[in-house]
C-alpha cells in the first residue's frame, strides 16, 4: 500500500493542507478503488454533520435566499473530448476548488501576507489567480522536502507547461529576527534570485516564474533584505526540477 | 437503557427527494433552492457553528456555503457521493477554511487549550433524532484514539499535522487512525456507496 494511499481519512475529513489535497485528488484519478473508499468515508464523515444540526436563525434564510436572486450560476462541465480525459477533467474541477482555498489562505493568512498595504491588494489578486493557475494545470507535479534542520515542510506545485511553480513553505524554523528565507532556482552553478518570505517569517506562498531549463529550487537563510548569490551552499534545502 | 433499533441503512437518513431538488435549482428553480435550503440548513449551520463555535462567524460561512451550493448546483456529480454527502463536504471545506486562516493569522493559544475539550461535547449534542443516536452510538464504537483523532479534525478543524502534534502521535500513525476510525464509523453506520 502507497503512503499516500493511508492519507484517504485524513482526506475524507478535510485534515490535510491544500497541496495535498491536489496531490490526492490527482491520486484518486488514477486509482478507483481508493476513489470508492474516499466516496464511502467522505459520506460517513458526513454523517457526523448529523450530531451537528441546528436551526439556523431565520435571519439567515432570508439573506441566503436574497443573494441567491443576485448570484449567477455557473454551468455544468461541458467535456471537451478532442482534448481532456475524463480524469483530467475531474482533476481540473478538483484543482479550481483547491486553488480557491488556496486563495482563501493566501489572502487571509500569513505573516507575510499581514504585512502587505492594502495598495498592493490588487498586485496580490493577480498573483492569488497566476497561484491558482500552477495549481490548477493539468500537468502540475508535486514535490516535497523537509525545511532545514528536518523542521516545517516545503511544497512545490511545478507547470511546465506554464513555466511555473508554486513554493509553500510552512512551519520552517525561525531564521532569526533579522535574516530571512530566499528562494533561488539554480542551474550549472548559477543561482537566480526568487524573492524572499519577510524578515524572520516561517512560512508563506510564493509565485516562482522561469522554472523550465533550471535544474533546482533551492532555499537559504539570508540576512534580512536577501542576497545577490546564496550564502549557503550546498543550500538546506533543495528540490530537484525536471 | 438502550432498546434494541431497527437497523437503517443511509436512505432513511437522507430523506427522498434532495437529489431531484437539486437537480431544478442547477436549473435556475429560485423555490427549489428554498425547499431544498430547509431540508439542509440546519446540518449545514450546525457543522459551521460546531467547527467554528462563533455564531457570527458560523452564520456568515453557512450563508457562503448555501449560496455555493446555489452556485455550483450545476457541477454537482452523483458519480461521486450523494447530495448531503456534497453540500456537506463544501460546508465542511469552507468551515476548515476559515479557521485555518483564523490560526495563521492568530497566536495558537487555541492549541493549548483544545485538548482539554472533552468528548462528551459533541456527544450531549446529540441528543433526540435517531440518526444523531446512531452516530453517537458509532462514534462510540471507536478507540478512545480514534475518536480523539476523529474529533479534533472534523469537529475542530484540525489538520492531521495538528492533531498528531496535539496528541503527540506520529503522524503515520494518525493518518491510520483516521482511517481506521472512518472505516469503522462506515461500517456502523451501514454507509454504503456505489
Amino acid at each position: 500500500m502507497s503512503d499516500i494511499h493511508t492519507l484517504s481519512g485524513a482526506y475524507a475529513l478535510d485534515a490535510v493542507d491544500d497541496i495535498e489535497r491536489v496531490a490526492f485528488a490527482r491520486h484518486l484519478t488514477e486509482c478507483p478503488a481508493c476513489a470508492q473508499e474516499v466516496a464511502e468515508l467522505t459520506a460517513t464523515a458526513a454523517r457526523l454533520a448529523d450530531a451537528t444540526a441546528i436551526v439556523p436563525p431565520a435571519r439567515l434564510r432570508a439573506r441566503v435566499l436574497d443573494e441567491i436572486g443576485r448570484t449567477r450560476q455557473v454551468g455544468p462541465l461541458i467535456p471537451r473530448p478532442e482534448r481532456a480525459t475524463p480524469a483530467a477533467r475531474r482533476w481540473r474541477r478538483i484543482g479550481v476548488a483547491v486553488a480557491a482555498a488556496v486563495v482563501l489562505l493566501a489572502a487571509g493568512g500569513g505573516a507575510l501576507v499581514q504585512e502587505q498595504r492594502v495598495r498592493d491588494a490588487q498586485r496580490q489578486a493577480a498573483q492569488a489567480a497566476e497561484i491558482e493557475a500552477v495549481l490548477a494545470a493539468p500537468d502540475a507535479v508535486v514535490q516535497t522536502a523537509a525545511g532545514p534542520d528536518g523542521k516545517g515542510h516545503v511544497t512545490l506545485v511545478t507547470s511546465q507547461q506554464r513555466d511555473e511553480s508554486v513554493a509553500v513553505l510552512g512551519g520552517l524554523e525561525s531564521p532569526g529576527v533579522d535574516r530571512t528565507y530566499q528562494l533561488w532556482l539554480l542551474r550549472d552553478g548559477q543561482a537566480t534570485d526568487k524573492g524572499m518570505l519577510g524578515t524572520g517569517s516561517t512560512g508563506g506562498t510564493m509565485l516562482v516564474a522561469g522554472v523550465r531549463d533550471e535544474q533546482q529550487f533551492a532555499i537559504t537563510r539570508e540576512p534580512a533584505g536577501g542576497s545577490p548569490t546564496p550564502s549557503e551552499m550546498p543550500p538546506p534545502v533543495h528540490i530537484q526540477l525536471t | 437503557m438502550t432498546s434494541p433499533r431497527p437497523r437503517v441503512g443511509p436512505e432513511a437518513v437522507e430523506p427522498p427527494g434532495l437529489d431531484d431538488l437539486l437537480r431544478r435549482v442547477a436549473r435556475g428553480d429560485e423555490d427549489a433552492f428554498a425547499a431544498l435550503y430547509d431540508r439542509i440548513a440546519p446540518r449545514v449551520y450546525g457543522l459551521a457553528l460546531r467547527v467554528i463555535r462563533d455564531p457570527a462567524q458560523a452564520e456568515e460561512v453557512a450563508q457562503e456555503a448555501l449560496v455555493d451550493v446555489w452556485r455550483t448546483a450545476g457541477r454537482y456529480d452523483p458519480a461521486r457521493g450523494s447530495t448531503i454527502s456534497w453540500v456537506l463536504t463544501i460546508a465542511h471545506r469552507r468551515a476548515v477554511d476559515r479557521v485555518r486562516s483564523e490560526q495563521a493569522t492568530a497566536d495558537r493559544t487555541r492549541r493549548a487549550a483544545v485538548s482539554d475539550v472533552a468528548f462528551d461535547e459533541v456527544v450531549e449534542e446529540a441528543t433526540a433524532r435517531f440518526e444523531q443516536q446512531q452516530v453517537r452510538r458509532c462514534l462510540g464504537s471507536l478507540t478512545e484514539l480514534q475518536r480523539e483523532a476523529v474529533d479534533l479534525a472534523y469537529y475542530h478543524g484540525y489538520s492531521y499535522r495538528e492533531v498528531a502534534e496535539l496528541l503527540g502521535a506520529a503522524l503515520p500513525t494518525v493518518k491510520t487512525r483516521m482511517r481506521d476510525a472512518l472505516i469503522r464509523l462506515r461500517d456502523c453506520l451501514g454507509v454504503s456507496f456505489g
